[in-house]
């Protein structure tokens, strides 16, 4: 998720330090990461943020009209719903992965037991929330299956443009990027969530655009925070 | 030569075929993709569903989610979404995900949380479709799952009370509705002029928010300000489900006469019976005619008769 922050913010041409704090989600007004801190300001979430920005006077998404706003509303429901909910079940759900990585990187910053009394705390939640959403009784193959699902269906949508709606870059793109580079680029016990998105050539393409155009002109150790940073976007 | 369907799925009211949005969406799947389905609704038996409903039963495959239902279908070639390419293919997903994110919080909190409306409409509705004892459990476990629900995808801080939560929750409903008004605008369906998916999932969530009258209506009452999404709703009730707007339905007066058909016979299967007994009785030697005028007048011979008439 921090990704898509910054990606949306390189987009609009505002600078931005980026950050790792192990207490960072207490530092946060609503509990959630990422959160910018700006002069005085400190706003947390995409939504807010973006209405921030706004206000401050850049937007990405003036050019679209009533039809394609409400379109670029519903494709980031999708992503939100689909993407973000299996991130969370396969660091929380999938029993091998949650033993191997999660758990331990969850509570690395943490002295025993303490780690390991939050990280059981975060899972628990994690799971109240899978249950509520009716994503409990889903297997791993399900919910790979429903991944394909969703890129297949940005996929189409993408076609062959640059970017989601033709030549500008909009927030929907910075959300799949986030989303798509983090898939890519962290290691998990298998491969197969990874494997689902290389299957769509056009999205991998539209990764490496963006990468190339808005992260390589910072030095190597902006990149290499923003990888950690990523990494990091994973235990939320 | 598809096996027969049936679908398991809570009744209907004010109008509508099925209160619940889920059923509301497989039936109306349904008849825009012709498959024969027949629809069991729940009533006071004790074969009370298991599960969530709507349930898809054929032979022995039993389906439970709306989603995996519609799949189900298309594979045995029901598939409404023929005509549509690929890209709108996408768009019914991103669609439907809205719905569930913006819009199915809201009408959770319509029937189930908000107090006024869950007491005096939607637990006697449910209550009185139920078997007792479960009646009396069903309705509030609903309830609390609703409130589960809301409270964990939308409670996180900052949002600390249920007013707050309450407030977002309906102002992204809101925006939800005039997002799907902007995208129908004059179309009759949302993908031209076949109706498909999307537009099954769109009905099964407004119809209920339109049609079902309960005392705290806000989101009614903006639902009424988006007149092409008001007519979407009666558009699919007259043509797909027969209701005329008022809520009376031929069909069900096709069943009434039926039933005033099956009555007259039955009187005049009696009343033949009736008259058969009588000409019996007429003709029988035991029970000679009762003329009580010609006994008067005819031969004493005939003294006896009034004895025999006696005996039963």
């Amino acid at each position: 998720a921090t990704l898509c922050f910054q990606a949306f913010l390189q987009m609009c041409n505002l600078p931005i330090r980026v950050i790792c704090r192990a207490n960072a989600e207490y530092m946060s007004p609503s509990g959630k990461l990422p959160f910018i801190h700006v002069g005085n300001q400190v706003v947390s979430e995409l939504g807010p943020i973006v209405q921030f920005v706004k206000a401050k006077g850049h937007s990405l998404s003036d050019g679209l009209d009533e039809v394609q706003k409400a379109e670029m509303k519903a494709y980031m429901e999708l992503v939100n719903n689909m993407l973000l909910t299996a991130e969370l079940y396969l660091q929380w759900c999938d029993d091998v992965t949650v033993e191997e990585i999660t758990h331990p990187r969850y509570g690395s910053p943490y002295p025993w037991p303490l780690n390991r009394i939050l990280s059981y705390q975060k899972q628990w939640e994690v799971r109240r929330k899978m249950k509520a959403i009716g994503w409990a009784g889903k297997t791993l193959e399900q919910v790979l299956e429903d991944v394909d699902q969703c890129c297949h269906a940005l996929s189409q949508r993408l076609g062959t443009q640059p970017y989601f709606f033709n030549k500008q870059p909009t927030e929907l793109d910075a959300l799949v990027f986030g989303h798509l580079f983090t898939i890519l680029t962290t290691q998990l016990i298998t491969d197969e969530l990874s494997e689902k998105v290389k299957n769509y050539s056009n999205l991998t393409a539209f990764c490496r655009r963006i990468e190339q155009q808005y992260f390589e002109g910072q030095e190597r150790d902006s990149a290499a925070i923003a990888a950690r940073s990523s990494k990091r976007s994973l235990l939320r | 030569m598809a096996a027969p369907m049936e679908l398991s799925c809570w009744g209907g009211d004010w109008g509508l075929p099925s209160l619940h949005p889920q059923s509301l969406t497989v039936m109306a799947y349904a008849k825009f993709s012709g498959a024969p389905l027949t629809v069991n609704t729940i009533n006071k038996s004790w074969r009370t569903p298991k599960g969530d409903l709507p349930v898809l039963v054929s032979e022995d495959i039993v389906i439970s989610q709306p989603a995996k239902i519609l799949n189900f279908l298309r594979k045995r070639k029901y598939n409404a979404d023929y005509d549509l390419s690929a890209k709108q293919g996408a768009d019914t997903l991103a669609y439907v995900a809205l719905l569930e994110e913006k819009l199915l919080p809201a009408l959770l909190h319509t029937f189930w949380i908000e107090a006024e409306n869950y007491c005096s409409v939607t637990k006697p509705w449910f209550a009185s479709r139920i078997a007792f004892p479960l009646s009396l459990y069903l309705p509030g476990k609903m309830s609390r799952e609703a409130l589960n629900r809301i409270l964990l995808t939308k409670g996180g801080p900052p949002l600390y009370s249920l007013t707050e939560v309450e407030a977002q929750i309906y102002r992204d409903a809101k925006e939800c509705l005039n997002l799907l008004s902007k995208r129908l605008g004059t179309s009759q369906f949302f993908f031209g002029d076949t109706p498909t998916t999307l537009d099954a999932f769109v009905f099964g969530f407004l119809a209920p928010i339109y049609k079902v009258c309960f005392p705290r209506v806000h989101l009614q009452e903006h639902l009424k300000q988006l007149p092409n999404l008001c007519r979407f709703c009666d558009d699919i009730l007259t043509c797909y489900f027969r209701l005329t707007v008022s809520g009376h339905s031929p069909a069900g007066q096709d069943t009434a006469d039926a039933n005033l058909q099956k009555l007259t016979q039955l009187v005049n299967k009696e009343s033949n019976l009736i008259e058969k007994m009588d000409d019996n009785l007429r003709k029988s030697p035991q029970h000679p005619p009762r003329k009580l005028t010609t006994l008067k007048l005819a031969a004493g011979g005939e003294e006896s008769s009034p004895m025999s008439r006696l005996s039963p």
